[in-house]
């Protein structure tokens, strides 16, 4: 297919009414990560198609209520973001957080990243991290995993993609590694193993794909990884929508 | 038939917003206030709040996936993360409305769309039906409808096309474009000065 370079602006009547998929999606979202006008605007469009809801109104049944309401009662709520974890708009303090832990924790991957892997693709790696970073939705989130150590997570909806960096998980022997998976909606999809850890920290791991309802999940594997998780999560983090 | 997208005339009364206690929002309202309720675990906040949402939270999903049974159980997952994640509502950022429509729209969207992968779904030659007259019909006498299929209706035949198959049938700019038979950069000019006309005429304040 033939791309042609157009205006990503016009991009912004379909993006509020979720009329964009995959690619076209994540080439607006760094667009407009980077042109604050256009965040104000697609602020105003997101509103205006939020009003078009009520030309659609329809009775649900009144089991519906029964259902929302057993199951809220047995759902745990999050906790809002705190100043460290804060998205919009303590998020530059937050950010800064997370990307000298990224620095960080990429200096220390740095060391094996080098000698398996060409420059471009370390490269590329680096920008798809930039661009979550980057993202003018990032979410940081950080949380803890049973046994000790905490995972850091920066999720972009507009990149529909995540960074994940662990520090001071428990070492594991040599028959284990730690695997990331993307969980929900009853399925495991892996995601890689986790890079060793240097000084207590993971290189980070860019995940993409995300799906409304998905959760990270951090288990305990055979080295050579595992198609489905084979024991329970050490880790467990619900993605806000 | 059941396929019907939207409610027939009948349901209409029973599916006005009826918030039932709290203080729920007014007509247009928001429900800022409310959500920050709920991230408290404030469970009449939340009654207040699927009373003041549940009837378009499923109305856009039956609209967007026809199928009844899924849209409720959309529905469900939409109105259990507005419980779940009040606390990540930023009032500085939109609407309470906003952030509830658009968590509906995107999952009733990403389902449409999740399916689709697995099984193609069929594009017909024609456009669905869809029918903006259908639309106009179910909204009568209830402001804030009214308000918007006035607005829609001042829209240009392509503009509001685009518009409400993009949200109300939950397609992509690309098979909008397909339906419509125009270029697809048509499509998403017209998505976003349809868009633009609507925010001003809605009087949307952001």
């Amino acid at each position: 297919m033939k791309i042609r370079r157009t205006d990503p602006h016009t991009l912004l009547g379909a993006y509020a009414l979720d009329a964009l998929t995959g690619a076209d999606r994540a080439r607006f979202g760094r667009h407009l990560g980077m042109c604050e006008s256009c965040r104000q605007e697609a602020r105003g469009l997101q509103e205006a198609t939020g009003r078009l809801a009520a030309a659609a109104i329809a009775q649900p049944p009144d089991r519906l209520r029964e259902r929302v309401f057993a199951a809220a009662a047995q759902t745990r709520q999050l906790p809002p973001l705190t100043r460290e974890t804060s998205a919009w708009p303590g998020r530059r303090w937050g950010m800064a957080v997370a990307c000298g832990l990224f620095a960080v924790a990429l200096a220390f991957g740095g060391i094996a990243i080098n000698t398996q892997h060409r420059l471009s693709q370390e490269q590329a790696h680096a920008g798809a991290i930039a661009a979550v970073l980057n993202a003018p939705d990032a979410t940081m989130m950080v949380a803890r995993a049973v046994d000790g150590g905490t995972a850091t997570v920066v999720m972009s909806h507009l990149d529909s993609a995540l960074v994940f960096t662990a520090a001071k998980l428990p070492a594991l022997p040599s028959s284990e590694r730690y695997q990331l998976w993307l969980m929900g909606s009853g399925r495991a999809r892996p995601e890689g193993m986790l890079p060793a850890l240097h000084q207590g920290v993971t290189a980070p791991m860019v995940v993409k794909g995300l799906a409304a309802g998905d959760e990270v999940g951090l288990t305990v594997e055979p080295a050579g990884g595992a198609e489905h998780p084979t024991s329970r999560p050490i880790l467990l983090l619900s993605l806000p929508s | 038939m059941d396929s019907q997208p939207w409610p027939s005339p009948g349901d209409r009364e029973e599916g006005q917003r009826r918030p039932a206690r709290g203080q729920p929002p007014g007509p247009g309202g928001d429900l800022g206030a409310l959500l920050a309720r709920v991230a408290r675990g404030d469970q009449p906040a939340f009654e207040a709040v699927y009373d003041s949402v549940a009837g378009q939270v499923f109305g856009v999903a039956r609209s967007v996936l026809r199928d009844p049974a899924q849209a409720e159980e959309v529905a469900q997952e939409v109105l259990l993360e507005v419980w779940r994640t009040a606390s990540r509502f930023d009032a500085g950022r939109g609407s309470g409305t906003a952030w509830v429509m658009m968590l509906a729209h995107r999952r009733a969207v990403d389902r449409v769309r999740s399916r689709q992968a697995s099984s193609e779904r069929e594009i017909r030659a024609s456009a669905p039906d869809i029918d903006y007259d259908v639309v106009a019909e179910t909204v009568e006498g209830r402001l804030d409808a009214e308000r918007v299929r006035k607005c829609l209706g001042a829209l240009t035949e392509l503009q509001r096309e685009s518009i409400t198959l993009a949200y109300y049938g939950g397609y992509t700019y690309r098979e909008v474009a397909g339906l419509l038979e125009v270029a697809v950069g048509t499509v998403k000019t017209r998505m976003r000065d349809g868009l633009i006309r609507l925010r001003d005429c809605l009087g949307v304040d952001w």
